[in-house]
């Protein structure tokens, strides 16, 4: 039931010379932001292959975000660029910005717009033309349930917290990027839609594409992804395959428990709770 | 709790940049004082009662209008305290209290008990009357204000109350506008006013029914040994400010309605999906943009309560003028009215979005930044111009005055133009991002405009200048329809350039305008050029003047 959302073939910008040695689907090269005086991302690199789904967890405060947010132009690098399929994206915004699906943490949307109205503004500000806007959006709609409410009228304002996830991923989804860029994509989304997302997302790796997916749930970056991340203070701690990553610890979560510290809860502390 | 709350208020408000804006604070000392300065300079008690009622009238026209215009009144807001352990009425009186207190409260409880020193010079006897008649209604005033400002707020979650909002904020505009008009001509003759007071007529009459006239009316009864009476007052007084006391507490409270306005059908115009079905928009970047728009106007009730108030307050303008014999000649630029107002509603769109504006930075593409500016400009003339031109006609025509409608028709294409232009220059620019709109509950939830608002308002004539001008001389040289294309010209122009500059800067700053509107102003401005363009300079002026009100949580 699921739609084919394979990479759009003719909007790659590859090249004869690019066929032997094709650039990464996504690369973060060496990207640094200070907020007052206070480095919030510290030359962070990562590199992200085609058809690969790869999970970037951090703790609270890591710079998950903001290193996303430097990655698909939300937020303009102190130092350091980003590229998609080698399109610099801070020198060719318009070209790396057609490669990319972009589903952004907590923001606000048209909110007094219906789902199906929003998908129809966004496919048309995007130059999709008004038919294909149409069959797609209706599809999108259907497969991530939200065609109820929408046939309702229900808008975005009222939609709840795994329904704005939803069409948010929607709106990543409709243009068939050739990268997906997901901020906590399966925070609120209920197990029937995040099954869903994961079939997607398997299928959209499966045709060439790329995903980078941030979490702060280690048991779903370790069933979903095939590489991972660890970023804190800024930095990127370990990055690669999860085996290599994960090397002789039992799971991911002691992997980021050694390399990011953990605070233990001493004996006497806390005792007043639960009594 | 209630002291809790206060202590609450004053830190929020210390880590906020600052409490009241300069302008607020001149404007209250400067009552304060003049308040005063009526009670001493004035020899007659009839003339002193006369002048107290007019200024308790102001203060009270003041402290409605205020909290809903300025910023950081929603401080404390009634949903931070919707989990705690607490009786939501108890919270709603202890919010309620909050509000006595700070720096206005205070200058507003020394303006009033200025009925002190009308009472005592008056009578000695009659003292207790007045001090009794000045608290209360320094209660009422401050009451009053929350109540309307909470009022609004609950208002919009139905269809049928942002309606009635709309109406009465017109309502008022208009009786504001024309307040000053009939105290105008006393109050140009301040020097005098003491000695004379307001002279006959209905203004002393109005002044004297309305409650914030009765504490004085207590005072001149008491004076005259009618204690009885004196008496009666008073506890009309007390009844009044309890009833509006007890709403305002009410309406206080932390409220578990949903924050959206309820809907009984489909809304209209969603259908967008259905296979076959036609648009009316060209299936182009503006097309889309315009739909998006002219939908968030109609169904968004705070946009919605900025367009219909807008028309409503140059109805009732249009109608006072006609109605009040020297200003006839004013009702048919009512129409030019609402195009101002459009001005300043709109001098700050791009935050009315908050950070939605992600959309279009990553979908940017060749013509994005035109296709939004354009298009925003298309969907606000699209819903103003057509209700401003049957108003206009109608007023033309109704009183008769034929010679103004070229001059109605220069105004309308100029102000409209200038408008639009200088309105989507100042979004862009002096943008002032304000509560993320799913976040959004209070009236002043849109983000401070006060600095788009004064440049709006000094730059609309100074753009409108050729038109004005052509208007004027083409009147005296008796080819007034001449001035049509002029204004055409110039209207066109302003909206066309203004509107390119706007599209050209977002565009060479699209992640900087979204991270103002994510990080705020700290952010903005380590991203804006040190010695950069006279647009740097506007948005650095709006950065340091404008507040900034970024509560978070529902």
């Amino acid at each position: 039931m699921c739609p084919r959302f394979a990479p759009d073939e003719t909007s790659g910008m590859s090249t004869a010379d690019d066929a032997a040695n094709p650039p990464p689907a996504l690369e973060l090269d060496r990207l640094g932001k200070t907020f007052r005086d206070t480095p919030a991302v510290d030359g962070v690199s990562l590199s992200v292959p085609r058809g690969s789904l790869t999970g970037l967890v951090g703790p609270n405060g890591a710079g998950k975000t903001t290193s996303l947010s430097m990655a698909v132009g939300l937020l303009r690098p102190d130092s350091g660029t980003a590229r998609v399929q080698g399109v610099d994206l801070w020198t060719d915004p318009i070209g790396a910005k057609r490669l990319l699906g972009v589903l952004p943490d907590g923001l606000s949307l048209p909110e007094r717009l219906t789902g199906g109205e929003l998908l129809d503004h966004w496919g048309r500000l995007r130059g999709l033309g008004r038919e294909v806007t149409r069959e797609r959006a209706a599809e999108l709609l259907r497969v991530l349930e939200l065609d109820g409410p929408d046939a309702d009228g229900v808008l975005v304002a009222e939609y709840s917290t795994g329904m704005r996830k939803k069409i948010g991923l929607a709106t990543a989804l409709l243009h068939a990027p050739s990268v997906l860029v997901l901020d906590e994509p399966y925070e609120a989304v209920d197990p029937v839609s995040a099954r869903v997302l994961t079939t997607l997302l398997r299928r959209f790796t499966d045709g060439g594409g790329a995903v980078v997916v941030s979490s702060h749930v280690m048991a779903l970056v370790e069933q979903l992804a095939d590489r991972v991340a660890i970023i804190s203070g800024g930095r990127v701690l370990a990055d690669g395959t999860l085996d290599e990553v994960r090397g002789d610890d039992p799971a991911l979560e002691d992997t980021f428990v050694r390399l990011v510290g953990a605070r233990e809860i001493g004996e006497g502390e806390l005792s007043w709770l639960g009594n | 709790m209630v002291g809790e709350l206060i202590r609450l208020k004053l830190t929020l408000q210390r880590h906020a940049r600052s409490g009241t804006s300069a302008v607020a604070m001149a404007l209250i000392v400067g009552g304060t004082l003049l308040t005063w300065y009526f009670m001493i300079a004035a020899p007659d008690p009839a003339v002193r009662a006369q002048l107290w009622s007019l200024a308790t009238a102001v203060w009270a026209a003041g402290w409605i209008m205020g909290p809903t215009l300025a910023n950081g009144v929603g401080a404390l807001r009634p949903q931070y305290f919707a989990l705690m352990p607490l009786e939501r009425r108890r919270v709603g009186a202890g919010l309620l209290v909050t509000a006595f207190v700070g720096v206005g409260p205070v200058l507003t409880l020394v303006a009033v008990a200025s009925l002190g020193l009308h009472a005592w010079r008056t009578d000695p006897a009659t003292l207790p009357v007045a001090l009794a008649g000045a608290a209360v209604l320094w209660v009422l005033l401050l009451s009053l204000s929350r109540l309307v400002f909470r009022a609004l707020g609950a208002a919009m979650r139905t269809r049928f109350g942002m309606e009635l909002a709309s109406v009465q904020w017109g309502l008022f505009m208009a009786v504001l506008f024309f307040g000053w008009m009939a105290v105008q001509p006393a109050i140009s003759a301040m020097a005098s006013l003491p000695r004379t007071g307001l002279g006959a007529g209905p203004v002393p009459d109005v002044l004297a029914a309305l409650p914030t006239g009765w504490p004085a009316r207590a005072v001149g009864a008491a004076a005259a040994g009618a204690w009885g009476p004196a008496l009666a007052w008073l506890t009309a007084l007390v009844a009044v400010t309890a009833a509006v006391a007890l709403a305002a507490a009410v309406l206080s409270a932390p409220s578990t309605a949903p924050r959206n306005m309820r809907r009984r059908a489909r809304p209209a115009g969603s259908r967008v999906l259905d296979p076959g079905r036609r648009s009316l928009l060209p299936d182009t970047p503006l097309g889309a943009v315009v739909g998006k728009e002219l939908r968030q106007w109609w169904r968004d009730p705070w946009r919605g309560l900025e367009v219909r108030a807008a028309m409503w307050a140059a109805l009732f303008m249009g109608l006072l003028a006609w109605s009040v014999e020297p200003y006839a000649f004013l009702a048919p630029f009512t129409g030019l009215m609402m195009a101002m107002v459009m001005t300043l509603a709109t001098a700050n769109l791009y935050a009315m979005d908050g950070t939605a504006l992600w959309m279009a930075v990553v979908g940017q593409e060749p013509g994005t930044a035109r296709a939004d500016v354009r298009g925003r400009q298309v969907a606000v003339l699209a819903l103003m111009v057509p209700v401003a031109s049957v108003l206009s006609a109608l007023f033309v025509v109704g009183t008769g005055e034929h010679w103004a409608w070229p001059a109605v028709i220069t105004g309308m294409v100029t102000l409209f133009g200038v408008g639009s232009g200088l309105s989507i220059l100042l979004s862009v620019v002096m943008l002032t991002p304000g509560v993320d709109p799913h976040l959004r509950v209070d009236a002043n939830d849109s983000g401070d405009n006060q600095l788009q608002v004064w440049t709006a308002l000094l730059g609309t004539p100074l753009l409108s200048a050729p038109a004005i001008g052509a208007t004027v001389w083409l009147y005296l040289a008796g080819a007034p329809w001449w001035s049509v294309p002029v204004g055409l010209v110039n209207g066109l122009v302003v909206a066309w350039g203004l509107g390119r500059l706007a599209h050209r800067r977002l565009d060479s700053r699209w992640a900087e305008t979204f991270t103002h509107m994510r990080h705020g102003r700290e952010a903005a401005l380590q991203a804006l050029p040190e010695r950069g363009s006279w647009l740097d300079s506007l948005q650095r002026g709006a950065l340091n003047t404008n507040e900034e009100t970024r509560p978070k949580g529902t």
